[in-house]
């Protein structure tokens, strides 16, 4: 008899052939062995990316899911955030040609399974930055709340993702071929998904990198001359997007 | 509270599970989907810590592999034990890590005498780690593997002499492996040592859609088998009442449809028993 190391080496390489005979792999039994980790694999997937499985069709999402599985093993057995490959795995498919925004909406719906799974912590809220006198605004290092996930996106894959993630099944759609900016937030434990303009995008990706309020808003503003900075400020907080810094939390 | 019969919590139930007045009533959670940084996830788990008993059945340790349970797992879970203070936490006789691939399956191997002692290690790691007993299930098993030194029963008593552990009997995996490996579910029951028995999980399965019969899968898509509410009812004659769980995870019916398979369970359990026999 192998011993124990040897044994589930064989049986992990029969599993993931295709061989029919043998003494393992002609039992009947052993499908069941074979199929249940691509499907586990494949139901995950389709849970983590809905609006990819919608667009693409169930037998295509499943084939494409079953070798994205063979690709790409789990190497953790929580699988909650299985398959942050799969949107550059869609991307290297040979039909996306016919949906290039595809590899976007998978984005999308990664930005917000990170999300989920993110720590906890207080959003920074208008009401905590009037407690503080606006001269104080500038220096304040506002940092994202946990859960704050952002893209810019080539394709207007937020439009396309918004349309099918509100309206499943829905099927005309002609959005404006452009650049699209996205902000996944979870200010109250629940998901939000917000767009992003270019200027927001500028300002929280520079407090991201540590930037102080006042950096990032100066740094918007000459990039953007035309943008309103208080706005865009404004919005990323009334989003959730920053965390309550600890000097702010109240008693 | 004495915990009675249980139900697998599902989130799309969440409201109503909270709501449920049952005495007795506890929830088995897979840890695994609660290994998370936060979020609704874990909110979710913590309010339905405080309204009932949990129990932890891990799926993910892979006890009965070569290698040692993998630490950062072992610490995520040690995490939510100490945290959540689930009154069991149970874990599977099977592996699924090979090498850094994770297979989400429990996975069979040959009971020899190296495997005893591995799994044994294994289990006391986890065991020492946590501080606490754990429980381990027997396995659905589809195929039939050469080399085996000691029968599926003779191991867990082994497992629970030399570990101290527990059993969890899930009656649905002894119908399910009895059929396809063609042995006798009643001498099986009868073989497990009684007074190891911690927890008792019923579950529903089905007929491969190719081989029918002959082939049954574990798939918790259906209503517990009345074959394996028989087998309940004489393994409760034997034991006495152990905390049992109906789990569902497919085909889900309405939680109202899985409280009354709950009920049926805590029925067998208050009914009295002309004698308990220990093994």
């Amino acid at each position: 008899m192998p011993d124990l190391a040897t044994f589930q080496l064989a049986f992990a390489t029969a599993m993931c052939g295709t061989r029919t005979r043998g003494t393992l792999e002609g039992q009947p039994g052993f499908a069941v062995y074979r199929n249940t980790t691509p499907v586990a694999l494949a139901e995950t997937l389709r849970a983590n990316y809905p609006v990819v499985g919608e667009l693409l069709g169930d037998a295509l999402f499943v084939e494409t899911a079953f070798a994205f599985a063979r690709h790409h093993p789990a190497s953790d057995p929580v699988l909650l955030g299985y398959g942050p490959a799969f949107p550059a795995f869609l991307a290297a498919q040979p039909w996306i040609a016919d949906l290039p925004y595809l590899p976007d909406v998978a984005a999308i719906e990664r930005l917000r399974t990170e999300a989920h799974m993110a720590a906890d912590a207080s959003a920074l809220g208008l009401a905590d930055l009037a407690g503080l006198g606006t001269e104080h605004w500038p220096a304040l290092r506002l940092r994202p709340h946990p859960a704050t996930r952002i893209a810019w996106l080539q394709t207007p894959a937020l439009t396309i993702w918004r349309a099918h993630h509100e309206t499943p099944g829905f099927e005309t759609l002609s959005p404006e071929w452009r650049a699209e900016g996205v902000l996944v937030t979870r200010p109250s434990g629940i998901l939000e998904v917000h767009a992003l303009d270019a200027p927001m995008h500028r300002m929280i990706f520079g407090l991201r990198l540590g930037e102080t309020a006042g950096e990032a808003a100066a740094a918007t503003a000459s990039t953007y001359p035309e943008a309103d900075i208080a706005s865009a400020f404004a919005a990323l907080v009334n989003a959730g997007a920053l965390a309550r810094p600890a000097s702010l939390e109240r008693n | 509270m004495t915990p009675t019969a249980g139900l697998g919590f599902k989130p799309c139930h969440f409201d109503e599970a909270l709501a449920e007045p049952a005495a007795g009533l506890w929830f088995e959670v897979h840890p695994e989907n609660y290994m998370v940084d936060g979020g609704p996830r874990l909110a979710m788990l913590r309010a339905l810590r405080e309204a009932r008993p949990l129990s932890f059945h891990g799926v993910g340790l892979s006890l009965a592999g070569a290698a040692e349970p993998d630490r950062v797992h072992l610490a995520r879970l040690k995490k939510l034990v100490d945290e959540y203070k689930p009154m069991f936490v149970s874990e599977h006789l099977a592996w699924s890590r090979e090498g850094t691939t994770c297979f989400p399956d429990l996975l069979p191997f040959p009971r020899t005498l190296e495997a005893l002692l591995r799994v044994a290690r294994n289990i006391d790691i986890v065991q020492h780690a946590l501080g606490r007993q754990i429980m381990i299930e027997n396995p659905s098993l589809y195929v039939a593997l050469d080399g085996h030194d000691f029968s599926e029963t003779d191991f867990l008593r082994q497992l629970a002499k030399k570990t101290g552990c527990r059993l969890l009997v899930d009656v649905n995996n002894v119908v399910v492996s009895a059929n396809n490996l063609g042995f006798d579910p009643y001498l099986y029951l009868d073989a497990l040592p009684v007074d190891a028995i911690g927890e008792i999980h019923l579950a529903g399965h089905r007929p491969d859609p190719e081989h029918g019969d002959a082939l049954l899968i574990d798939s918790h898509d259906s209503p517990v088998s009345e074959q394996v509410w028989a087998l309940y009812d004489d393994l409760l004659d034997r034991t006495g009442p152990v905390p049992t769980l109906i789990e569902r995870d497919g085909n889900l019916p309405s939680f109202a449809e899985l409280m009354v398979e709950r009920e049926r369970a805590a029925a067998l359990m208050r009914t009295p028993r002309q004698q308990v026999r220990y093994a």
